[in-house]
């Protein structure tokens, strides 16, 4: 992993903060999005990010387990 | 240095824990470790009340579940005030001030029984004003207390709520006195020393308290509670209100201190380094105590009543109080760099990666910490007094509030807990990880909350009702529907209370487990400019205490002759809601009644008697 879990869920709730407000900022520039696109865009970041975390650095599998504990 | 080498680095130092073992508080001081956990379980009780009632009030607003009448939102919503605000935090932070004094200036109490006796006078207090608020989801009892945290005459509670109040506040009063007089005597034996950081920072908290309450008490124990008791016919609403805000804007500060103290005292130690500077913190604490009072008149900027003049001055002084906010940020972040620096992290922003995530006491502090910023940008708006127009009344301010007090100030005690437990019971926090699931799910729900709030507000949408849906009126949503904002604070709601629900499971499981070793050993920050680098005034409490006062003189005199002499001292002839509990009346007429009936008996017997030497 390229970062820990709890690094992980810490990220993950700024995320939720970036998602919750990006809706609003995003409409002071005409870019209105719906509930549903809105929720799309979440989980597909979310996604990415996850993915990142989980993917081994430098090609090779983590296992340090201090990350986990 | 690399990412990953920082990250191995953070790794390696996390994989530990980052406090020595050793001597806990309970190890000692078992006796006040008594007291402080006493407090610290009743605070918690009022939290799992006061979450309750706050989850319960969400769904009904929002109309997503209704499990009571809308005539009894206003007691669930007083409940859900006064249980948070008042109870949860004012006995968190007495046992946290407790442990503060103690600590720094290691040693017991001078009397454990002068302790004891405050926290049960405070207890009292709470259980008499919790039973009047409960009383009203009954009618078989004639009392209710559906007043709200703020109880505006003309409504009016039972006498018993405005008693429970008084004596809680008389509690925490004898509380001030006992850490003062801790203090007096280790002056005594410490002549010339300074006055450590932790003990400075309870005693300037709790003379802004002294000095803040003076106005809540005038305005219960000269009014509100005579004019429930039936002793006077009416009140002058602007008077009372007016005192009320004299006490209601340095409570908030009552409040987040004791955040503010866990953020100097704690966080640069649970960071692995030291407090940036005790000079910047005692002066926090110094601005905090003479501008936190005169500035309540900023909560009543719709007043009528109140010259636009007055209102003004509020403003300006409430900007000021800004710069010790402004100035906690920088030291606090700072004092979290150097702790990341020295495990390891490196880069402009890099080193927040080396700070200890995994750990739910500095996770949850740091959350709160940054929630608290931007309840701090929305509480600029609510000090303007020309935008405050466009916010004022709306659900705009609860949006403000849940991230001040309900974040800054809840998350922040609720992660202290994970510290303070294990320290008073002797025992190893059960379940690190979902403790740290839990502060983190708070943060989550109080974004989806606060900022639904938030853009309600800006949409008029008021506050303080549990129908805020007119017929034949829409409001217009700037972005997405009313819909969705209620959904979005129905499912922050939600995720509040699911955290809530493992913040005890928590507390439960650590209280229930046995006695480790593992334990980190009491105490606080070290820091890297210590108090030798300040000037000796900033010790000097008298003075600070009598500038106190001389600012609440000058923010008050005039306001409150000029309200005065518009609206009397008792006002105009109002009318109590929901009814007036004339105790004297009804004592009187028991009297009449009683003594009617007796004479009656009497006369009856002794003309019986008549009758009879009469044949």
């Amino acid at each position: 992993m390229r970062i820990s879990t709890e690094g992980l869920l810490i990220v993950l709730a700024f995320t939720v903060v970036l998602v919750v407000e990006l809706r609003t900022v995003l409409a002071w520039f005409n870019l209105e999005l719906t509930v549903f696109e809105s929720l799309m865009f979440s989980v597909a970041l979310i996604v990415a990010i996850v993915v990142w975390a989980l993917f081994p650095q430098d090609g090779s599998r983590d296992t340090d387990a201090s990350g986990s504990s | 240095m690399s990412d990953a080498t920082v990250n191995d680095a953070a790794k390696t130092t996390e994989s530990t824990t980052s406090e020595p073992l050793g001597e806990t508080y309970l190890d000692k001081f078992p006796a006040e470790a008594k007291v402080v956990r006493s407090a610290l379980y009743s605070s918690f009780l009022a939290l799992a009340l006061g979450g309750l009632f706050g989850v319960i009030q969400t769904l009904h607003r929002t109309d997503f579940l209704r499990i009571m009448e809308s005539e009894t939102y206003y007691t669930v919503l007083t409940a859900h005030g006064v249980f948070l605000v008042i109870a949860f935090t004012i006995f968190f932070l007495v046992g946290v001030f407790t442990w503060a004094v103690t600590t720094s200036l290691d040693r017991e109490v001078e009397d454990i029984r002068f302790t004891w006796a405050w926290l049960g006078t405070m207890t009292a207090g709470a259980a008499m004003a919790a039973a009047a608020i409960l009383a009203g989801f009954t009618d078989s009892l004639d009392m209710s207390a559906d007043v709200l945290f703020t109880f505006y005459a003309p409504m009016q509670a039972h006498p018993l709520f405005y008693l429970g109040l008084t004596v809680f506040v008389v509690g925490t009063w004898m509380a001030g006195a006992d850490w003062f007089r801790s203090w007096f005597a280790w002056k005594k034996e410490n002549p010339g020393e300074r006055i450590p950081l932790p003990t400075f920072m309870v005693l300037t908290t709790m003379i802004m308290w002294y000095v803040a309450t003076l106005g809540v008490a005038t305005a219960i124990l000269a009014f509100l509670l005579p004019w429930s008791l039936g002793l006077i016919d009416s009140v002058n609403p602007t008077l009372t209100r007016t005192l009320f805000w004299f006490f209601g804007h340095p409570v908030v500060y009552f409040w987040l201190m004791p955040a503010y103290m866990m953020w100097y005292v704690l966080l640069p130690k649970l960071s692995g380094g030291k407090l940036f500077s005790d000079p910047l913190a005692r002066v926090v604490f110094v601005l905090f105590l003479l501008l936190s009072t005169p500035v309540g008149i900023h909560h009543q900027y719709l007043d009528p009543g109140i010259s636009e003049g007055f209102k003004f001055i509020a403003m300006t002084n409430t900007m000021f109080l800004l710069l010790p906010s402004l100035l906690t940020a920088f030291t606090v972040v700072a004092s979290m760099e150097h702790g990341a620096r020295q495990r390891g992290g490196t880069g402009r922003i890099g080193w927040l990666k080396a700070l200890p995530w995994r750990d739910p006491v500095f996770a949850g502090m740091a959350l709160a910490g940054l929630m608290f910023a931007a309840g701090g940008f929305s509480g600029m708006i609510n000090a303007g007094m020309n935008i405050n127009y466009l916010v004022h009344n709306t659900l705009w301010v609860p949006g403000h509030f849940h991230l001040t007090v309900g974040t800054a100030v809840a998350l922040t005690f609720m992660a202290a807990s994970y510290w303070f437990i294990p320290q008073l019971t002797g025992k190893k926090l059960w379940n690190r990880p979902v403790a740290l699931v839990q502060v983190v799910l708070w943060f989550v729900g109080m974004t989806f909350m606060a900022n639904a709030m938030h853009r309600a507000g800006l949409l008029g949408m008021p506050r303080r009702t549990a129908e805020p849906q007119y017929d034949g009126f829409e409001y217009e949503a700037g972005v997405g529907s009313v819909a969705e904002l209620d959904a979005q604070i129905a499912l922050g709601g939600i995720i509040l209370t699911l955290s809530l629900v493992l913040f005890f499971a928590v507390i439960i499981g650590t209280v229930l487990g046995s006695r480790s070793d593992e334990v980190p050993a009491n105490g606080y920050a070290d820091t890297l400019s210590g108090p030798e680098d300040s000037p000796k005034i900033l010790d000097n409490l008298k003075l600070w205490f009598g500038l106190a006062v001389v600012l609440v003189i000058i923010a008050y005199t005039f306001p409150l002759l000029s309200i005065i002499e518009r609206g009397g001292l008792f006002g105009p002839d109002i009318t109590a809601f929901p009814q007036s509990i004339d105790i004297v009346s009804m004592a009187w007429l028991t009297v009449e009644q009683y003594a009617t009936d007796t004479f009656t008996s009497a006369t009856e017997v002794a003309q019986a008697t008549i009758d009879g030497v009469l044949r």
